[in-house]
């Protein structure tokens, strides 16, 4: 029995798989682990990441099960789980050895694996659905829109793309707490992601002159809005969950 | 012609709160249809799906700044709110501030577009051509390249109804009232017919334009996320047969998009209008959007749901467990072999799960866990299925006791108990009884107090 010892990134899990087709060796017997929790006699082997190897891996999925749902394996890592690796790994191996059309991956969704990763990608791209919907932006004094975020999966990588297409001649930098991760994009330029250390913390941001006018503005509309003889919290609630009022300007 | 912008200085959060608090009968709130990267130029783009950016103290999705441009109104529709013969206070937008605002919020990730209805003024060719300049600046001075959705007023000018098309993503008549009768009583200056022709005006803009793309590839998009409506229900006696045939016919003839449904709110307590002690009608409303998606996706037709001997719908049932209870020589449907149509009318099973049972059923035979897994909603669908010829647990296919169990929240199959769960009714299978007596109650029993 052999276990990959990985780190939570999706470089390392990759380079992992790449090593395990490598060395050749019996999937049904070989594990990814993502923390150190002992194996009865086992082998442990530790990851180093590897650009190149990971590359050549996304290579492979992206050409055998296609754009989509090689972007849901990288999803599915994505997540704040224990056995994503497994899972993922697992999906790849069935994949790999069933000679699917492209598009097929996660047919049999009957399979504990399979499965596993797919509800695992699924919640991720909810989480970065909920994100686009109900992240804000608030302009800051030197004319920068600025965003505070809280996920409970990393879905930083699936934010970037979406509203540096959609905002392409602003600066803007969505901050995401619980990791301490800045996605930064200038404008008119790619943008770019930045681990920070504790000490960068944003604090004491001050807002434009408008900011405060345009937000008031917005709690107006949402206020007026409401139907009184429908009012129905629980289908409010249901829709947008407590938990990202913290970080929306009209509930403030 | 100019028009007069009564209240010049109103401060802008007055107006809007007006023109918001005039907008909000109206249901059209969805950004979907269009999917339009940005340009790397201007600010904005589309998804297909439609993104909502927040939910009001009602449920519905704020996805769109929706406004009127003003609701000073010459017509006296006698539903509305904002009929002339109303007293509240009116304003006007100038275009300048709607193109600030939609900017402004759409920067700050608020809303995803735009949604202009209008009062008429002056005339219905005027409010137009008023919404047409507004867009107009807003794409080309302003730069916005988001999801515009605008309301193309019956009785407007063809030209100028075109031309705002080219303009927006999505475009809406009402159709106010499902049939001509009642639009006559409620609503007398409208007609059913400058209400159609403009609808049968964009249906055909967007076929030739569709034609045009397939020949030039940059030729401008006209109504590219298609055009919707929306029916009051509750205002008029029209039964629900009525109202889905009407439904059906304008996806079939027009290629509407969608046809929303608003339950009626007495705002203006006129007199020929119904008192509704318990509340707007949302239950009818509900139950109408279920069957608008069964028409849809489902492949149901409206004769199917409702016939002129039923035409309401069922009020414990939704019209899909409705239709199965009545139709039960069709089931139980067979999970590993029945095609796509025919488990598409299980209650239980949705679009994606019957696909993904599809797709899943090459891999090897499914079980009713594996159901569960892949979203099957299975209280719902076991009624009705089987799996490799077994069903869940052995129930009559009988039209009344199926519905007791889809109904009764006591009376349903317990989940998560093991083996067979449903049992002949006693009186001693009570939990009461089977826990053991307590030291109290054998001194109670002893000294004959119990």
């Amino acid at each position: 029995m052999i276990v990959y010892r990985c780190e939570d990134t999706l470089e390392s899990v990759f380079t992992a798989i790449y090593q395990a087709y490598e060395e050749k060796r019996n999937h049904d017997d070989t594990f990814l682990s993502l923390n150190d929790d002992p194996y009865f006699f086992a082998q442990d082997i530790a990851v180093r990441a590897d650009e190149t190897k990971t590359r050549k891996v996304m290579g492979t999925l992206r050409q055998r099960f296609g754009e989509e749902d090689s972007q849901r394996l990288c999803m599915a890592l994505a997540a704040e789980d224990a056995e994503k690796a497994q899972a993922v790994y697992r999906t790849v191996v069935q994949g790999l050895r069933g000679r699917l059309r492209p598009g097929h991956l996660f047919d049999n969704l009957a399979d504990r694996h399979v499965h596993r990763a797919f509800a695992l990608a699924r919640g991720v791209g909810t989480e970065a659905g909920h994100q686009k919907q109900f992240l804000r932006f608030q302009e800051l004094d030197n004319g920068i829109l600025y965003s505070r975020i809280g996920p409970k999966n990393d879905v930083m990588v699936f934010l970037m793309p979406h509203f540096a297409d959609r905002l392409p001649i602003e600066n803007f930098v969505i901050y995401d707490e619980k990791r301490n991760l800045f996605g930064i994009h200038p404008a008119r330029k790619p943008w770019y992601l930045l681990r920070g250390e504790e000490a960068d913390r944003p604090s004491g941001l001050r807002y434009s002159d408008t900011e405060i006018l345009y937000q008031e503005l917005f709690r107006q509309f949402c206020h007026t809005i409401t139907i009184e003889d429908r009012r129905n919290r629980k289908l409010q609630t249901g829709m947008l969950p407590l938990r990202f009022r913290e970080y929306m300007v009209e509930f403030n | 012609m100019e028009y007069r912008i009564s209240n010049r200085d109103m401060p802008l959060e007055d107006k809007l709160n007006i023109l918001t608090d005039a907008a909000k009968y109206d249901v059209a709130c969805t950004s979907s249809g269009v999917d339009r990267k940005g340009d790397g130029k201007s600010i904005g783009n589309c998804v297909a799906a439609g993104i909502c950016h927040s939910f009001s103290g009602d449920g519905r999705c704020i996805s769109l700044l929706k406004i009127l441009l003003t609701n000073e109104c010459i017509f006296d529709c006698k539903y509305c709110r904002n009929r002339c013969s109303n007293d509240v206070p009116r304003a006007t937008f100038t275009p300048e501030e709607i193109c600030t605002l939609t900017m402004e919020f759409y920067r700050r990730n608020y809303i995803e577009g735009l949604f202009l209805s209008s009062g008429i003024i002056g005339s219905p060719t005027f409010t137009q051509e008023l919404i047409c300049r507004t867009v107009w600046l807003l794409r080309n001075r302003y730069r916005f390249n988001g999801y515009v959705h605008v309301k193309a007023i019956p009785g407007a000018a063809p030209e100028i109804i075109e031309q705002t098309g080219y303009l927006v993503d999505r475009m809406s008549v009402n159709l106010e009232l499902p049939t001509a009768e009642g639009l006559k009583t409620l609503a007398p200056n409208k007609h059913r017919k400058s209400i159609l022709t403009p609808m049968r005006q964009i249906q055909t803009g967007i076929q030739v334009n569709r034609n045009d793309l397939v020949l030039y590839r940059s030729a401008p998009k006209f109504v590219g996320g298609g055009q919707s409506t929306q029916m009051i229900i509750g205002a008029t006696p029209e039964s629900d047969y009525q109202i889905i045939n009407v439904a059906e016919s304008l996806y079939r003839k027009f290629d509407l998009k969608r046809v929303f449904y608003s339950a009626f709110v007495n705002v203006t307590g006129d007199k020929s209008l119904p008192a509704l002690p318990g509340g707007p009608p949302l239950l009818r409303e509900h139950r109408l959007y279920q069957a608008d998606w069964l028409l849809r996706f489902y492949g149901f037709r409206a004769e199917e749901l409702l016939d002129e001997k039923r035409p309401y719908f069922n009020v414990m049932l939704d019209p899909k467990e409705d239709w199965a209870v009545r139709h039960l020589e069709r089931f139980p449907v067979e999970i590993n072999r029945a095609p796509i149509e025919e488990l598409l009318r299980v209650p239980g099973i949705g679009v994606k799960s019957a696909q993904r049972i599809v797709a899943a059923r090459r891999s090897g035979s499914l079980t009713f866990p594996d159901l569960k897994k892949i979203g099957v909603v299975l209280k719902r669908a076991l009624y009705f299925v089987t799996c490799s010829g077994r069903m869940m647990y052995p129930v009559k296919l009988q039209e009344d006791y199926i519905v007791r169990n889809l109904t009764s929240e006591k009376d349903r199959i317990q989940f998560g108990s093991d083996g067979m769960s449903y049992k002949q009714l006693s009186l001693f299978d009570d939990d009461r009884f089977s826990r053991p007596v307590t030291v109290i109650e054998r001194q109670q029993a002893a000294v004959g107090q119990l």
